[in-house]
């Protein structure tokens, strides 16, 4: 009697549809029963997610707004996780890149065009980012810290510095004029440093949410097909083996550790210059941005490519938790739901990995009993 | 828990300062110096509590991230059970934490069947438990579906004064004005040591996280070992994130750990996995917790971001320097934490 | 035939002291480890169970202390039936097992590990008593406060045995035990059997060594591909016959040397000269070496596991930095430890852990089969890889050293030892080396696949490959080296060539005996 778990040596193609679908329609309906238990319809809960975040008149526009950051934190998290590195850390790396960005385009100011404003925009978000993950990577790489704690460490660092900059300071960042004399705010940044949009009719897609699936597909390539990702995905999965073949594991790190915070980095220019067109720590703060990033990540099983379409699923939640919130829909619901999704995703993982046999019972032998 | 209740029967509900450190002692207890200390004790309570349970779940080789989305919901469970709580307040708070401790032990129990049954990553899977419960997750929904932030929580942990022995001086507030939940953590880390390094139970704790193959071919169920002490230091982690909501800020708001939870893990760590040791470095963390409240209270000016990060910052260099190798040598991580044991077939 | 022989076993007298009837144990995958085996063994006897690598003697005796259970079979304890359904099970019917990788708890001291899985409060003195006790009474001393790893292999399987006999066990199973001892701790432990055997327990010996299952045991069962052939006493069994059931075809007992065409010549390819270097807990391991290898030589280093064979493979593959002295490849002195220097100067290395650090487990074969050529055309241009060339060139080396798996993509861990060993080889040889670091390059390895393993190396060294062959076995250092290195405790003992070397000689050497070297032999 019993169950017992055997290791599959091959992995069924309907499988890997099955079980992540399946997975998600356990994670749906034990979401459907929180949201019973505090007296409210699941069913009818559902609907308008999928009303307000998808099918409504603006709703997709709004939907990829929200997923542009998610889209930039779950590339960065996709990156670092692909090497066994976890890099928790693209909350403080998205805010550091905000506050590059905003500060390149309030130093260049007026003076400068638009296209160059934005793209010293991206280049110091990227490099504000990559170097808030710098400090976690040298550590790692040359003290062996583990980069869990610290990137997670950095994250508060990096809140408490943007709310220096606006609240606790009268730098560059903060508006000394107007009404900002009374209630401390970002200041901002030129006109001609907001990122434009495409409109498609129904709907407008932002610079940023472009730059993001460019760079999805740039890291698709990288890790598919270049000599570096090679040395990551060995480096990733058997470190040993990766010594023994001579890869430069600690270059490897900084690097793709960097490059991972560059990635979340530009995500906060992308924040800065094609939604809030300010440093606005609060809000960057309330979002969580990168936890929602480790969420994408996870769920697209760390490939760059399939990072884009989750993120315009947890978008399209994340904006419908934003449209909706109210009594009948409570703050946090639409964290649970990640969560939930993601804890499925993981535990439906087992069935794809491992068949799943009932042992026979222990053959009855004649004195078993006595 | 007699004891306990005993002692809470003295605290009653009444609505003084959280802060055991409010300035209404005299000469020598007025010491900048002597506050501090106190105000440490009192802040690295609810880290010392969240680490010791860590500490525990490591000791069998589980690795659980999900420290601070397990200490919110402890803190959300003791916070409803203090509203909603029957009977005289010393009772409610009592109810309060046994809540907490409840639904710390439920939340680590997800993050046991995750590792243990399911066998997701132990990093994946706690991480996925502080995105679930965390505080844009189910603790700040129960919250607000429960509608915990409405007003202040009514029962409190309170400092009890100890046969009259707090205004003894320096003693006094060090070791005398404490709430029962800190004189509970003392024995606590007395106790936790007994049983890991004295009592069979704790020997074999102790093998299961250092050879999980050794324990399993001696009779020891892995398992069952490694269920027991997740969810027992869970419990411990959900009575820390308690501390919050019943002692230092008197209302709910989402997030009230403010990333604690980490910091007790990294306390694990700093601590080498001895109870002792991280009393004292729970002690040391909350003395930078509560530095800018204090030097607040006496008109310092100090960049409140820049207090606000000493914790953090702190955190990064003891890591630092205890992942030197100088440190690892000689500390004693369980050789098997963060790995999964299955018996191996072939 | 068994059948009669349990018929005649069991008569009269008392019953067996363990019994096993028709065990079945299956793996997943179809891999029946066991099949209908029948085994007997008598209080106070040594029982062997004597077959090759892979012929289910591990399965079997998982089987007796709990930790699998069988499919089918029975398995009894003086007569009576019992169902294990954990290894405390087990323990409590007075059966105690020394596997061959220990069970101990590295960090705890020796009394603690006597504790383990015991019930009441902890005792520590009394604990310690009784180690001391059953060391006295048993020929088994060791310091019972001591941590284990502080203490030698031996002393460990000291600790192994006491703990077993602390628990009363009546039946002690012992995995492979000589395989990390010297001849002379071999021959302590066979003293503890003896003692053990005079007060009526049992003790089943496994092995795949007929010498020393007829120097230490009584019976013999063999098992073959996870089925029994039967069980025989030692008196009057014939050596010859006990292989050729083993192994299930006429085998020559002697080692047999490949006839080589080619000789050693005078090019030296691999030159250590005063290398030193520690292990991984700081202590010296390699005690100033100085060894050459030439052009068309095998070089074969044997000695007790531990004794700096894996320090020495891994200097000389750049992976580890030696403290002094200096390693050259092919005339180029290795600067610091990089492996990948070494490879560039023509270094092939085949490391004994080969799934974990020879190769990276998830990746698929090509991918494996790519690693470190991966970095030069024709497999890559610039940063980019060329995955069709990858992919061709793994088809052909699959099809060149035959290795059989369902296809390039399949993921490396799944491969049987073999056919792992085989990916290795196929990459490591296609780099063109001068020289080849083999360590252990056959262990735990089915014969045919020992013999394909075997082939290659010499193939290697016609090609006028220089071979530093490390191994624990003395036969394969027999049968394929030109000349043969002693090492023990980090320094080499003797170097001699093939045509002088006496096993009885070095087997003292592998001890650390060199008193017989006063001569000047080396």
């Amino acid at each position: 009697m019993g169950l017992r778990l055997e290791r599959r040596v091959d992995r069924p193609r309907w499988l890997t549809v099955a079980v992540p679908l399946a997975s998600v329609a356990v994670a749906l309906f034990v979401g459907g029963v929180v949201i019973a238990l505090s007296g409210n319809d699941a069913v009818d809960t559902y609907a308008r997610i999928l009303e307000r975040g998808f099918t409504s008149r603006g709703a997709f526009t709004a939907t990829l707004t929200a997923a542009t950051p998610l889209l930039f934190t779950g590339l960065a998290a996709a990156a670092a996780f692909r090497m066994g590195v976890f890099n928790i850390g693209g909350e403080g790396q998205l805010i550091v890149g905000a506050i590059g960005a905003s500060g390149a385009a309030i130093a260049l100011g007026d003076s400068a065009s638009g296209p160059v404003l934005i793209v010293a925009m991206v280049v110091a978000g990227a490099a504000a980012g990559a170097a808030w993950a710098g400090i976690a990577a040298v550590l790692r790489a040359y003290l062996g810290t583990n980069e869990i704690i610290t990137t997670l460490m950095l994250n508060y660092l990096a809140i408490n510095l943007a709310t220096y900059l606006v609240f606790g300071s009268t730098s560059a960042w903060r508006e000394l004029t107007g009404t900002g004399l009374m209630f401390p705010q970002g200041k901002k940044i030129p006109d001609a440093a907001r990122w434009p949009g495409i409109d498609f009719g129904n709907f407008t897609v932002g610079l940023g949410f472009f730059l993001g699936t460019a760079i999805a597909i740039g890291l698709f390539v990288l890790f598919r097909a270049t000599r570096y990702g090679f040395s990551v995905r060995v480096i990733g999965d058997e470190p040993r083996a990766a010594r023994y073949a001579g890869m430069r594991t600690r270059r490897t790190i900084l690097s793709l550790l960097a490059l991972s915070g560059a990635v979340a980095g530009i995500g906060g220019a992308s924040d800065v210059g094609g939604t809030r067109y300010l440093l606005d720590p609060k809000a960057l703060g309330q979002a969580g941005y990168g936890y929602a990033g480790i969420v994408v990540a996870a769920l697209a099983r760390l490939n760059p490519l399939a990072v884009v379409g989750v993120s315009i699923l947890m978008g399209g939640l994340a904006n419908a938790g934003r449209a909706l919130q109210g009594p009948d829909f409570p703050a946090g619901l639409v964290g649970t739901l990640q969560g939930l999704l993601l804890v499925c995703t993981l535990a439906g993982e087992l069935f794809a990995r491992y068949r799943v046999r009932r042992t026979a019972p222990t053959p009855a032998t004649p004195g078993a009993a006595a | 828990m007699i004891a306990l209740a005993t002692v809470l029967a003295q605290a009653g509900d009444g609505a003084s300062s959280a802060l055991p450190v409010a300035s209404n002692g005299s000469g020598v207890n007025s010491n900048l110096l002597i506050v501090i200390f106190a105000s440490a004790i009192f802040y690295g309570t609810p880290l010392l509590l969240a680490a010791l349970g860590e500490m525990l779940t490591e000791r069998s080789g589980v690795l659980n991230l999900g420290l601070e989305g397990t200490m919110l919901m402890g803190a959300v469970a003791g916070c409803w059970a203090s509203i909603h709580g029957t009977g005289p307040g010393w009772l409610v708070v009592i109810e309060a934490l046994l809540a907490a401790m409840v639904v710390g032990g439920l939340t680590a129990a997800l993050h046991a069947v995750l590792v243990l049954t399911f066998r997701v990553e132990q990093i994946v899977s706690g991480l996925a438990i502080t995105i679930l419960a965390g505080a844009a997750g189910l603790s700040s929904y129960l919250a607000n579906s429960l509608e915990l932030s409405k007003g202040p929580v009514p029962h409190r942990l309170e400092a009890i004064d100890v046969g009259g022995l707090s205004d003894l001086p320096v003693a006094g507030p060090l070791l005398f004005d404490h709430n029962a939940l800190t004189y509970a953590s003392w024995v606590l880390v007395g106790a936790l040591w007994w049983y890991l390094f004295r009592s069979r139970r704790g020997l074999h704790l102790r093998a299961v996280g250092e050879s999980p193959a050794t324990a399993d071919a001696m009779g020891i169920s892995v398992a069952r070992t490694r269920y027991a002490h997740t969810i027992a230091g869970g419990a411990l982690a959900g009575l820390g994130g308690a501390f919050y909501p019943l002692a230092i800020i008197p209302l709910w708001s989402d997030g009230i750990t403010g990333g604690r939870g980490w910091i007790a893990l990294a306390l694990v760590i700093f601590g080498f996995w001895r109870p002792e040791l991280i009393l004292v470095g729970a002690y040391l963390f909350g003395a930078f917790s509560s530095l800018g409240l204090t030097l607040q209270a006496r008109n310092v000016e100090v960049s409140a971001q820049l207090l606000d990060s000493l914790p953090y910052l702190m955190t990064i260099v003891v890591l630092v320097f205890v992942s030197s190798g100088w440190a690892r040598r000689r500390l004693g991580a369980p050789a098997a934490l963060g790995t999964s044991y299955e018996r191996e077939e072939r | 035939m068994s059948e009669s022989d349990v018929a005649r076993a069991s008569a009269g007298g008392p019953p067996p002291a363990l019994a096993a009837r028709g065990i079945t144990k299956r793996f997943p995958g179809g891999v029946v480890a066991n099949e209908h085996v029948d085994l007997e063994v008598l209080p106070g006897e040594v029982h062997a169970l004597l077959g090759e690598n892979g012929a289910g003697k591990s399965t079997l005796s998982n089987c007796f202390t709990g930790l699998y259970r069988p499919d089918e079979g029975t398995i009894l304890v003086d007569g009576e039936p019992v169902a294990f359904h954990s290894p405390r099970d087990a323990i409590e019917a007075g059966i105690g097992m020394v596997h061959q990788h220990f069970r101990l708890v590295e960090s705890f001291t020796v009394a603690e590990n006597i504790a383990l899985g015991e019930h009441g409060p902890v005792r520590r003195r009394a604990d310690a008593a009784r180690v001391r006790e059953l060391g006295e009474r048993y020929g088994l001393g060791v310091d019972p406060n001591a941590r284990i790893w502080q203490l030698s292999v031996g002393q460990q399987q000291r600790v192994e045995i006491i703990k077993a006999l602390s628990r009363e066990a009546r039946i002690l199973i012992l995995d492979e035990p000589t395989a990390v001892l010297t001849p002379h701790e071999a021959e302590a432990l066979f003293e503890v059997l003896r003692r053990m055997t005079a007060e009526g327990r049992s003790v089943i010996f496994i092995s795949h060594k007929l010498d020393e299952v007829r120097a230490v045991a009584d019976r013999v069962t063999v098992l073959r591909d996870g089925r029994s052939e039967g069980t025989r006493p030692l008196a009057g069994a014939e050596s010859r016959e006990l292989a050729r059931l083993m192994v299930g075809r006429d085998v020559s007992l002697t080692a047999e040397a490949p006839t080589r065409a080619t000789a050693p010549t005078d090019e030296v390819v691999l030159a250590l000269r005063g290398v030193r270097a520690t292990g991984e807990h700081g202590q010296e391991s390699l005690a100033g070496i100085d060894l050459e290898v030439r052009a068309h030589e095998v070089v074969g280093v044997c000695g007790v596991s531990g004794n700096g064979q894996r320090e020495l493979a891994e200097v000389v593959a750049g992976m580890r930095p030696p403290t002094s002295g200096t390693v050259e490849i092919a005339g180029t002195r290795l600067a610091k430890a990089d492996p990948r220097a070494a490879q560039r100067a023509g270094l092939a290395h085949v490391p004994e852990d080969r799934m974990h650090t020879g190769l990276s487990p998830s990746l698929p074969i090509e991918d494996n089969l790519a690693l470190t050529a991966h970095r030069r055309p024709p497999l890559s241009t610039g940063p980019f890889l060329r995955r069709r060339r990858i992919r061709e060139r793994a088809v052909a080396l699959m099809a060149d050293y035959d290795v059989r798996a369902p296809g390039p993509t399949t993921p490396t861990r799944v491969l049987s030892g073999g056919n792992v060993q085989k990916v290795l080889l196929a990459r490591e040889f296609s780099s063109d080396p001068k020289v080849l670091v083999a360590a252990s390059p056959t262990r735990g390895l089915d014969v045919g696949a020992i013999e394909a393993v075997r082939s290659l190396l010499v193939d290697a060294a016609e090609r006028g490959v220089g071979v530093l062959l490390l191994s624990e076995d003395l036969d394969e250092i027999l049968s394929l080296s030109d000349r043969i290195a002693v090492i023990y405790e980090g320094s080499i003992l003797a170097v001699v060539d093939r045509a002088d070397a006496d096993v009885e000689e070095l087997g003292l050497l592998m001890g650390g005996d060199r008193s017989h070297l006063a001569d000047g032999a080396a």
